[in-house]
C-alpha cells in the first residue's frame, strides 16, 4: 500500500482507481456491524432481514463507509486525508454477492500546501450499485 | 402523492423538523487502540497509520489516527440486546419524544440507510471523547416505495470533542417503512 502510492504531480483527472473485489460472505457482514457496534438484527439475522423485505442480512451502512474508505486510502496511501464520504445507497451487499470497487479522479485542486482530490466511488454487486458517491481527499504537496 | 391534509401522521411528526432528534449525548468510551484494531481485522484495512505507531509518526498525523469512516462508530449508544428485534433493531428503548419513535409506533418499524453524508475536519486520535448533538432536518411525506409506505427522514450529526471543537459531520437520510405493506411483485433493489 505504501509502495505504488500515487505522488500529487503523477495524478490527473480522468485516472481510474484499480478495482478492488469484495467477497461479501456473513462473516464479513457481521464483522463490520460488530466492530462499528451497530447490533440491529437486519445485519447478522436473516431470518429478520426477509421479514423486512431484504433477500438476506446485510451490510450496514458504516461498515460500507469503512470499505470505501480503505478503497481510496490502499490507493492513495497513509499520507492520504479523507475530508468527506458523500455516498447514496441502493442495492443491498447480502452473502454471495461479490461487491466490485471501482473510482475514478473527477477533480483535482491546489489548496495551500495540499492537493485535493474529488473521487467518483462505487461500489456494485449484480443487484445493482450498493453505494455511489463522492470521496474528497487530501494529499501533501512535496 | 399524498398530501398533508389526507396524512394525520405526517401532520403530527411536523412539529419534529428543526428540533434536536435527543439530548445531546456523550460517546461511550473515548478513541481507544482496542476499538481501532477491531475494525482494522474486521474490515482489514492495513493503513499503517492506525495501528503503526512508529510509522505513523513519521507522516503528517504525527501518531496513530483512528480510521476517518469510525467517526459514527464513536458514537453508537451501549445495546440492550433483549428484546432489540422487537424494537425494529433499535439499540435501546428511546424516551425521548422523536420522530423514529413516533414512526415505530404508528407501525413504521423497518429501517433503511439511503444516504449517508460524511465530513472529517480533522483526524481522530486516542483520548479525543466525542460528544454528538443531532438535529432533524427533513421529512417527507409518505411514499410508495420497493418497501412498502413509508417517510424518508434526514438528521444532521455534529460531532464535538468535550472540550467543544467541531471534528466531524454527518448527515444521515433513512426510510421508516412498514413491512406489512410490501407489495412483494414491486421487489427489488431499495431506492
Amino acid at each position: 500500500m505504501t509502495t505504488g502510492s500515487p505522488k500529487p504531480s503523477q495524478i490527473t483527472v480522468g485516472d481510474e482507481l484499480p478495482p478492488f473485489d469484495l467477497n461479501v460472505t456473513s462473516t464479513v457482514i457481521v464483522a463490520g456491524a460488530i466492530a462499528s457496534r451497530d447490533f440491529m438484527p437486519a445485519h447478522h439475522d436473516p431470518a429478520f432481514a426477509r421479514a423486512q423485505g431484504a433477500p438476506d442480512m446485510f451490510m450496514n451502512i458504516l461498515t460500507t463507509n469503512g470499505y470505501v474508505a480503505r478503497y481510496v486510502s490502499d490507493w492513495a496511501g497513509p499520507e492520504a486525508m479523507l475530508k468527506s464520504i458523500r455516498i447514496r445507497l441502493g442495492a443491498p451487499a447480502v452473502p454471495g454477492k461479490p461487491l466490485r470497487f471501482s473510482g475514478r479522479v473527477a477533480a483535482k485542486s491546489e489548496e495551500g500546501n495540499e492537493c485535493v482530490l474529488e473521487l467518483a466511488v462505487r461500489a456494485a454487486n449484480d443487484l445493482g450499485d450498493h453505494a455511489a458517491g463522492t470521496v474528497t481527499l487530501s494529499l501533501p504537496l512535496g | 402523492m399524498a398530501d398533508e391534509a389526507a396524512d394525520p401522521l405526517r401532520a403530527r411528526l411536523e412539529k419534529y423538523v428543526g428540533r434536536s432528534m435527543g439530548p445531546p449525548s456523550l460517546a461511550p468510551d473515548p478513541v481507544n487502540v482496542p476499538m481501532i484494531r477491531h475494525w482494522v481485522d474486521a474490515l482489514d484495512d492495513r493503513n499503517p497509520v492506525y495501528l503503526d505507531e512508529e510509522l505513523a509518526a513519521t507522516t503528517r498525523f504525527g501518531g496513530i489516527v483512528a480510521p476517518p469512516a469510525m467517526l459514527q462508530t464513536w458514537g453508537m449508544p451501549r445495546p440492550k440486546i433483549e428484546g432489540i428485534a422487537e424494537r425494529g433493531g433499535a439499540p435501546n428503548e428511546m424516551r425521548f419524544d422523536n420522530p423514529i419513535s413516533a414512526l415505530d409506533e404508528a407501525g413504521y418499524v423497518g429501517t433503511l440507510a439511503t444516504n449517508s453524508e460524511l465530513e472529517f475536519v480533522r483526524y481522530l486520535r486516542p483520548g479525543d471523547h466525542l460528544h454528538l448533538s443531532s438535529e432533524l432536518e427533513s421529512i417527507s411525506n409518505r411514499k410508495t416505495t420497493a418497501l412498502g409506505k413509508g417517510y424518508f427522514v434526514t438528521w444532521g450529526t455534529t460531532y464535538r470533542t468535550t472540550a467543544g471543537e467541531v471534528v466531524g459531520r454527518q448527515l444521515f437520510r433513512i426510510l421508516k417503512f412498514d413491512p406489512s405493506t410490501i407489495d412483494l411483485t414491486r421487489l427489488k433493489a431499495p431506492r
